[in-house]
């Protein structure tokens, strides 16, 4: 399973995004690192989430790899991860924020 | 990136009170590490989960780009748990907070691979339009 932790405002994303996002997330992790996501979703509650100190209208997506990824590999990885959000979404680029991490040492693959 | 999480237990943080604990991390982290405010990102959340509160009221995670020393990270801890002990009238011992770094690189901000720490200026003349003005 590939961890993928979500936090997002949760005025920006309905329950149906929420659920067409899961699945698309899913197909991600399993065309890119051959695994299934294991998605944690935290919805902000409104008024509590902030950008440089106003109110914020921004998505983290933070997927952990099973192996390490190149830096040629990444940049177009977390292009792919953040067009799929938007496309659902609607967010644009200055709000969603895409993270792929190396795996911890002792999960590597 | 930064991403600060802070959980605390149902309703020991007030919302009056998160405005003003968001604004003091923007500063704290802004004046600790020379970063933009435009990168700070607050969050608040209540007994979520993902982030077990243990024995403890509130507990802030930050995610933070590599690349600050121990003393810069020090400080951010002292000041970010200051200032939800002060807004959000939690007693200090009850407050936990961690930073773990996260690579720039490994970053996608706003369309663009996030700087490393010192590039930042550069950057938001590439990258922001406010500041490509």
């Amino acid at each position: 399973m590939i961890p993928c932790n979500c936090v997002v405002q949760d005025a920006q994303v309905s329950a149906a995004s929420e659920a067409v996002l899961r699945q698309n997330l899913n197909a991600f992790t399993e065309k890119h690192f051959g695994e299934p996501a294991e998605i944690s979703w935290l919805r902000v509650p409104a008024g509590s989430g902030f950008t440089a100190g106003s109110p914020s209208t921004s998505a983290i997506i933070s997927i952990r790899a099973n192996a390490p990824v190149s830096k040629a590999q990444r940049e177009p990885l977390l292009r792919d991860l953040c067009a799929m959000w938007m496309a659902e979404t609607n967010q644009t680029l200055n709000e969603v924020v895409g993270v792929i991490s190396d795996p911890l040492p002792e999960e590597e693959s | 990136m930064p991403l600060y999480v802070c959980n605390a237990a149902k309703g020991a943080i007030k919302d009056e009170a998160k405005p003003k604990i968001a604004a003091d991390i923007t500063r704290i982290h802004c004046d600790v590490t020379g970063a933009p405010p435009e990168f700070v990102h607050a969050f608040f959340v209540e007994d979520a989960p993902n982030q077990p509160l243990g024995d403890k009221t509130a507990f802030l995670f930050g995610s933070i780009r590599a690349g600050r020393n121990d003393e810069q990270k020090a400080q951010i801890v002292s000041q970010m748990r200051q200032s939800v002990e002060t807004h959000a009238g939690i007693a200090l011992d009850q407050i936990d907070m961690v930073t773990v770094d996260v690579p720039a690189s490994w970053v996608l901000e706003g369309g663009a691979i996030m700087p490393e720490p010192g590039e930042e200026a550069e950057w938001m003349a590439k990258h922001h339009p406010v500041h490509a003005e």
